[in-house]
């Protein structure tokens, strides 16, 4: 199986070349793109970002493994992330963790992140990517229930 | 008790959208920046004692005369990487008063001579990052920014991608050039950064963005708020057990117990304070004894054996377990190390596995000696500040609530 950046992307990447005074800088924007197109990023993504950004593919895969946001294995639920850092702790984080993988680790998966910047909404957690704060087990039933 | 010099726009609706920028006075430092010669303006920016908001506080004028007195091509990187526990007052200006950095950003580029600009944001705040890229676009469109521009200036909005050490200014731009976030050894003396070899200047977001009222209204219009060796305001952030948690713009100076109450409503449901961190978790916790003495500036807590850091407070109330506070913490320095150095590297799971011990009351006398002998092994020989920093919150949580730890002691 190859990899190519679709339409959209490639306008995109001839774009981004022209704000980097390097094509090395390319790599995390990128890396980001395959994995907004594929929904992970595949070897065939790395070999040609690889040629894109004219770096050895070990570097590309050293760098992709770096970031923790990078995803090198394909999902097959949707992702649930809960902050545990400690305003989020000092807020019940752990009960919130507690009732996701209870109520809802079949349909999604949760995962446990450190500190989101969002402490002033703590307890705090994000659904897709997208901020959800001052969590209750009520309201992420109807959230997660809802999509 | 709020003094609103940044975060003035906060809480008016669709202050993102340019529209409603003008209209509340976005671009209007422009004319005074360009009466200006660039030399000028930076003299103005270290009259105005604008210190680094970004945690360290170190004078922002200084740092930009170091970048403005090299020749040739220049940048400027704006530090949203924002990861710091505690810490949350950057994406309140990216989310609600961008066009307020972006008017920031092209007076900084003006001043060292810089027309490339990049804002790295953490890869979680994507739809914060969002609102900024908007606000950008529209600010081409209105000619602030790109060739067009009276002063030409290009910003690209650079994504992280989950790496708290990324906020490392050094760390930050090895990022930027596309490699894995490790900060670099430090020059001996002074010097800018360097991106892909060209002198760089890193700020903060917050720094940048108090930069247009200082431009309008003059240097002493700064130093009129504050103390002396700490000028202006800055987004205090207030988290954990409190009333009103969220981002408070306050003069530096101003007692924290008095903050707490007055701006955070107090201890959460009335309960006694026990403690607090007063700057981001990096900084080392003041018992409530101290926090009632403590004055929110640099110098004050310095004084009183901690710092101010990124000014984000997190209150612990009289039931919090120090041990689990602790363990928490101690668990982030240990998922968040970057892994060059042995003594981080190792010395953050050791003190991280050996909390476990305390949490499960299994811990001896030797679980304390280790946790003190590796606290010390991690300050002072290691790349960056991330192990020294770990050090002192150890040493802080052990100085002040010993007692805690040895009740742990089987
Ligand atoms: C481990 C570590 C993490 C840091 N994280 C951040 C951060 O998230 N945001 C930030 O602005 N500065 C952070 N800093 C400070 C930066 O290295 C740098 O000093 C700052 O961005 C300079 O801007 P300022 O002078 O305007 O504060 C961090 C420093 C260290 C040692
Ligand atoms: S002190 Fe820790 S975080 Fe800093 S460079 Fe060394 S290993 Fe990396
Ligand atoms: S501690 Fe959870 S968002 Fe900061």
């Amino acid at each position: 199986m190859s990899f190519s950046f679709n339409d959209e992307n490639s306008l995109k990447i001839e774009h981004l070349a022209k704000r980097y005074p390097h094509k090395k800088a390319l790599l995390l924007p990128l890396l980001w793109l395959a994995q907004k197109q594929e929904g992970f990023i595949s070897d065939e993504a790395m070999t040609r970002i690889s040629e894109i950004s004219q770096m050895p593919f070990m570097h590309i895969y050293s760098v992709a493994t770096f970031y923790t946001m990078f995803k090198l294995q394909k999902k097959s639920k949707r992702v649930v992330e809960v902050c545990r850092t400690l305003s989020c702790e000092l807020s019940g984080s752990e009960a919130i963790k507690k009732h996701l993988l209870e109520n809802h680790s079949d349909t999604y998966e949760i995962v446990e992140v450190e500190c989101m910047g969002a402490c002033g909404g703590a307890p705090m957690c994000t659904l897709e990517g997208k901020y959800i704060e001052n969590v209750t087990p009520q309201m992420l039933d109807e959230v997660l229930n809802a999509n | 008790m709020q003094t609103k010099i940044v975060s003035k726009n906060f809480e008016i609706p669709h202050a993102n959208t340019m529209e409603v920028a003008l209209q509340n006075g976005r671009y209007s430092s422009l004319g005074k920046l360009f009466s200006h010669t660039p030399q000028e303006v930076i003299d103005i920016i270290k009259a105005s004692n604008l210190r680094g908001k970004g945690g360290g506080g170190a004078p922002a004028g200084a740092k930009w005369q170091l970048a403005s007195d090299y020749e040739g091509k220049k940048y400027l990187v704006v530090n949203a990487d924002e990861s710091e526990p505690g810490t949350f007052k950057d994406r309140q200006i990216i989310s609600k008063d961008p066009h307020l950095l972006i008017e920031g950003i092209i007076s900084t580029c003006y001043a060292i001579g810089s027309n490339t600009s990049y804002v790295y944001v953490r890869g979680e705040y994507e739809e914060f990052s969002d609102i900024l890229q908007a606000s950008i676009d529209e600010a081409y469109a209105k000619n602030f920014l790109g060739q067009s521009a009276k002063y030409p200036v290009e910003i690209t909005v650079h994504r992280g991608a989950g790496a708290y050490i990324c906020g490392e200014k050094s760390a930050l731009l090895e990022s930027l050039e596309g490699n894995r976030g490790h900060p670099r050894l430090k020059p001996s003396s002074p010097e800018p950064e360097f991106y892909f070899g060209e002198p760089t200047l890193v700020n903060n977001v917050e720094t940048i963005a108090s930069v247009p009222f200082i431009i309008e209204n003059g240097a002493e219009a700064y130093t009129a708020y504050g103390t002396d060796c700490s000028s202006g305001t800055l987004l205090f952030a207030i988290s954990g057990h409190v009333e009103k948690p969220g981002v408070y713009e306050a003069e530096f100076g101003v007692s924290m117990w008095e903050y707490i109450e007055k701006l955070g409503g107090g201890v959460k449901g009335g309960k006694k304070l026990k403690a607090v961190i007063p700057g981001g978790a990096s900084t080392p916790i003041l018992p409530a004894h101290l926090v009632m003495e403590a004055k929110l500036d640099y110098e004050n807590l310095k004084s009183l054996g901690s710092a101010l850091g990124t000014g984000g407070m997190i209150v612990l109330d009289e039931d919090a377990s120090m041990v689990k506070v602790l363990k928490n913490l101690l668990r982030f320095y240990h998922h968040e190390s970057c892994g060059q150095c042995t003594p981080c590297r190792e010395g953050t799971s050791w003190v991280d596995k050996t909390l476990d011990k305390f949490i499960a009351k299994t811990a001896t006398k030797k679980d304390l000696e280790v946790l003190k002998l590796v606290s010390k092994s991690m300050n002072g020989q290691t790349i960056c500040v991330f192990a020294p920093a770990a050090s002192g919150v150890i040493d802080g949580f052990l100085k002040h609530f010993e007692a805690e730890f040895l009740e742990c002691i089987k």
